[in-house]
């Protein structure tokens, strides 16, 4: 029996190993490609190692545009959009999952319906929009509306929560809760490794987001780090090394930040297993 | 509620009703920065997209209206309409089964006790966290026909591969092949609702003797049923809007063959400066998916399983 | 009581969200930032070229100390930034444009400003730019930059396999039978490249020199130019060259371009205009530059890329903004961008730029750049081009020519007298 568990072990290890050697290889590429020098871009055989290492092709793109402000924006736009999203998307999450009132099941799909509508159709009168509001070129444009709640989260937040048993609510409310404690003081500590998944989805999208800063802002002082990367693909030529150079530096933060969440996340809906 | 009994409206009952008629509120409230973020932010803009499909409208001209022209010329008079739409639909019947095939095997693996999986957690998770631009860029150099890794590295075990972004054929499957390397996202969420599934439901399997393919059939499927519900209607969704890989990667070449839908929207938009007839484009794909997602959702009653959740309380 | 609490903090975190989003931000729309008037000035360059944007902008508020130029740029998201901007009535004071035909409505005309301003010197000016700037004979942008398509050709490769430099009067023949010759298929090296979706207008030159054209001159016909002989031969070349194995087939926006196997010594010759030289030289190629090569004994004809800078006609400070235009003409500010070919003549007599052997083809090809591009003379033409694009990707990819160009006339009948 123990040859048997071990030799599963062997396979889940090499298939895991194999599989990991997959997904990194585009990252390693990246790597690679930024510590090149521009002519060994198009080597054949394709080489993975560059011949020289030019490290200084991180600070020549890093320097190249004032890309610590745009750090900031970027810091600024994630941490404050991420923080209004779980606010407001597991206070809705939990409206839609546990009551039953008027109306409901109509507003949950049109909920759904919000995720189909193709940005490009609202670019432009939300642009319109958010002039007026005055807006445009500042971070509200950027922040404000994910105050209000993401369908994506509000929709995988009540998947969750329809998963625990109501005997929970019951209990409490015989103890004399309200509706509030019981959101507050039962459902977000079970629901906390989602709230986790959806800040790390979060923190991701709004750090990597292109086309919203690139249509709400103007002014380069107010660029996110994913607009300044724009400095590098023009009309008539690519800064290959500079991309990927810029690239790996931005993603180092999610990365990081990810691996750091993804054990609370699995560690804590595993805890608080559903007894 | 009792009627005419004024005389004996006594304290508690007021408290009754109040509590009653608040309690009736209670759920609206909670609902209600999504309500408002969608009145302010979401309503508006589509009302305005809707209104405008009605109309021609060259961006920088002016605003004129036309009535159903653009809707009758998209289903009339447009090859373009039909082809994009039957490259989406060809890109969905792959993408979507194998992406959450994919995710969830890759889920599975990684539930597996073996040390180290959160570093393989990462690892899976790395493509999903390089931006856009970058990404294409990258399969863009991997997929080159001349100077690729793929081709170089299929030529080390005897097979010339093809020119795969020049070719009508294959570059679809390239599209397909690279949008899955973005399964991460869903991977995770898989990984949480596997989590969520009690362990001593599987150990009491294994005490009756039940086999490991019995219990994924029996135990992991219907309690995963909701995320798996989940990660579908993301997926066809997302499959209907891919657009960045397509913009960046091919251009929606060769020959059109990678020209998605909303590519089509876009470029009706950006490149053609018709915005009126991008938003009836628009507007006719968000039907679509809705109906898809309808139909999927109105399915799911036979197959997902909703722990405590009684048929009738739905 | 937590339900209290609960509301209070969110309130709290709101007021705290807006007072902070508000002092950290200067409200758009606003002409004024620490009391000088910013003028809004839109770009697509990036890297280098877009440092020298940023150079002449602070050279413009040395001169004009009140003022700020805000340099607002986005690279290749430019056209979609520009258009959402227009759409929303909101654009930006300066702008590089080179879409005339489908913008200058929402452009204001220059030809009052140049009238007023004499010293701007406008027959210093090569004539030919003002072309690519006028529709319905007024003028809405003033020659920024511009550059024609020369042939780059690898020295290296050349001396490898004892090929005399090309020189001027080459026949594309010749041309042919170099590309073969520098051609090695297990080492990847190949004599030339095409682009598997090139931008039509990028063909123009290569199919007027052989006698063809895409539209008639006067912008009515398209049906015995588009398919006529000479402009299908033009491209079945190119074609035939990728399917002979003498050229690579680069292809996509995002694969390797012809100029990183350029740069990476594995292609013989390829043909451009001025933008990539900076970067072939930072790669250390050793490499030349030439004339296009004639079919046989017709004559070459050039091709002019131009962009040019124009005012929005919504712009609040367009006095302003015509300084500025009229700053970024001027000598001064024509000699600090150095990647572009100088739109003056007198700079270019000043800096004998047209006397260097790497850029003297350039100002040759300028010199044969007599016609007009498609773009210009027909209001539909972006709808027209839709079908021409089709059947040019389809050439490239080594479909017969005849036969499609025979399909895009036809289906693009329609948008010829709208």
């Amino acid at each position: 029996m123990k040859g048997k568990k071990r030799l599963q072990k062997s396979f889940v290890y090499g298939l895991l190993i194999a599989l990991s050697l997959l997904f990194l290889l585009p990252f390693f590429w990246m790597v690679m490609t930024s510590l090149k020098g521009p002519e060994e871009l198009a080597q054949y055989p394709p080489k993975l190692f560059p011949s020289e290492w030019h490290f200084e092709n991180f600070a020549k793109a890093w320097n190249s545009q004032p890309f610590n402000v745009f750090l900031v924006n970027s810091l600024i736009v994630t941490a404050l959009t991420t923080i209004g999203q779980i606010i407001s998307s597991t206070l809705v999450a939990y409206g839609f999952a546990r009551f039953k009132f008027k109306g409901r099941d109509v507003l949950f799909i049109i909920l759904l319906a919000t995720m189909m509508i193709p940005w490009d159709v609202t670019m432009i009168p939300q642009y319109m929009e958010f002039n007026l509001f005055g807006w445009i070129n500042t971070l509200k444009a950027l922040i404000i509306p994910s105050w209000f709640g993401s369908a994506f989260y509000i929709f995988l937040l009540r998947q969750f929560i329809m998963s625990i048993p109501k005997e929970l609510d019951e209990a409490a409310r015989i103890d004399g809760a309200n509706v509030f404690q019981i959101y507050y003081k039962i459902y977000l500590p079970l629901v906390w490794p989602v709230i986790v998944l959806i800040a790390v989805f979060n923190i991701l999208g709004s750090w990597n987001d292109y086309l919203g800063p690139l249509i709400f802002l103007n002014d380069q002082s107010k660029y996110t780090l994913t607009l300044g990367l724009a400095q590098f693909k023009g009309v008539h030529d690519v800064n290959t090394n500079g991309i990927m150079a810029v690239t790996f530096l931005i993603s180092i933060v999610p990365l990081v930040l990810f691996f750091l969440a993804q054990k609370k996340i699995v560690e804590g809906v595993q805890t608080t297993g559903l007894k | 509620m009792k009627s005419g009994l004024s005389a004996s409206i006594t304290p508690s009952s007021i408290q009754m009703k109040r509590k009653k008629q608040w309690s009736k509120l209670i759920p609206y409230l909670f609902v209600a920065p999504w309500i408002i973020g969608f009145v302010v932010f979401t309503l508006g803009p589509l009302l305005f997209s809707f209104v405008i499909s009605f109309f021609d409208w060259p961006i920088v001209g002016e605003k004129k209206f036309i009535g159903f022209s653009n809707y009758i010329t998209m289903f009339t008079d447009d090859p373009m309409f039909w082809h994009s739409l039957w490259v989406t639909v060809k890109f969905a019947l792959f993408f979507v089964p194998l992406n959450i095939i994919l995710a969830l095997l890759l889920a599975i693996l990684l539930n597996q006790k073996v040390k180290g999986s959160s570093l393989f957690r990462t690892f899976f998770y790395v493509p999903s966290v390089i931006s856009g631009v970058a990404l294409a860029m990258i399969w863009g150099s991997v997929f080159d026909g001349e100077y690729g890794i793929l081709n170089y590295l299929l030529s080390l075990i005897g097979i010339e591969g093809p020119n795969w972004l020049n070719s009508t054929s294959w570059a679809l499957v390239a599209m397909v092949i690279a949008s899955l390397w973005g399964q991460g996202t869903l991977m995770l969420i898989f990984l949480a609702g596997l989590k969520n599934i009690p362990q001593d439901l599987y150990e009491a399997a294994e005490i009756d003797g039940a086999g490991k393919i019995f219990q994924f059939f029996k135990i992991t499927v219907p309690l995963l049923s909701p995320t798996i519900l989940f990660n579908l209607i993301m997926t066809i969704i997302g499959a209907f809007q891919q657009l960045t890989l397509a913009l960046v990667l091919t251009g929606g070449g060769p020959l059109q063959s990678t020209y998605f839908y909303a590519m089509y929207v876009y470029e009706n938009a950006f490149k053609y400066f018709k915005m009126g007839y991008s938003s009836a484009n628009a507007w006719i794909m968000f039907l679509i998916v809705l109906a898809l997602t309808l139909l999927v959702f109105k399915s799911s009653s036979t197959w997902v399983y909703y722990e405590n959740e009684v048929k009738n309380d739905k | 009581m937590k339900k209290r609490k609960m509301w209070f903090s969110l309130l709290i975190a709101v007021v705290v969200l807006v007072m902070s989003a508000c002092s950290s931000n200067n409200s758009s729309g606003d002409a004024k930032k620490d009391g000088k008037t910013v003028l809004r000035f839109a770009t697509w360059d990036t890297g280098d070229t877009l440092k020298i944007q940023q150079d002449i902008a602070k050279a413009f508020e040395k001169e004009n100390k009140d003022v700020k130029v805000q340099v607002e740029a986005y690279g290749d998201g430019f056209d979609q930034k520009i258009a959402a901007s227009f759409g929303a009535k909101n654009p930006p004071d300066v702008m590089y444009m080179w879409d005339f035909t489908t913008y200058n409505q929402s452009l204001e005309p220059l030809d009052g400003y140049v009238q007023k301003d004499p010293d701007i010197k406008m027959d210093d000016f090569y004539e030919g730019l003002f072309n690519y700037s006028k529709v319905d004979g007024k003028l809405y942008g003033m020659p920024a930059g511009f550059s024609t398509m020369v042939v780059y050709y690898n020295k290296k490769l050349f001396d490898q396999y004892q090929i005399p430099y090309p020189k001027e009067g080459w026949t594309w023949d010749e041309f042919k039978e170099i590309a073969k010759k520098l051609t090695d298929k297990s080492k990847k090296q190949y004599g030339f490249a095409v682009t598997s979706e090139p931008d039509t207008y990028d063909l123009q030159g290569l199919v007027w020199s052989n006698g063809g054209s895409f539209i008639s001159d006067d912008g009515k016909k398209i049906d015995g130019a588009m398919n006529s002989p000479e402009t299908v031969e033009a491209l079945q070349m190119y074609g035939d060259m990728v399917k002979d194995g003498i050229a690579v087939s680069t292809g996509g926006k995002n694969q390797q371009s012809a100029s990183e196997i350029f740069k990476a010594n594995k292609l013989g010759m390829l043909i451009n205009g001025i933008w990539p030289i900076q970067g072939y030289k930072d790669a250390k190629v050793d490499f030349g530059t030439a004339m296009i090569p004639s079919f046989g004994s017709k004559p070459v004809k050039g091709l002019i890329s131009s962009s040019s800078i124009s005012i929005a006609k919504d712009s609040k400070q367009k006095d302003l903004a015509w300084k500025f235009v009229k700053f970024y003409s001027s000598e001064q500010a024509i000699k600090m961008r150095t990647a572009d070919l100088p739109v003056r003549r007198s700079i270019v007599e000043e800096t004998k730029v047209s006397e260097d052997p790497l850029y003297k083809p350039f100002y040759t090809m300028l010199e044969n750049a007599t016609n007009t591009p498609a773009f210009l003379l027909n209001k539909n033409w972006n709808e027209i081009n839709r079908n021409l694009s089709a059947a040019i990707n389809a050439v490239m990819l080594g479909q017969d020519g005849k036969p499609l160009f025979d399909k895009a006339v036809k289906e693009s009948e329609k948008y010829l007298d709208k």
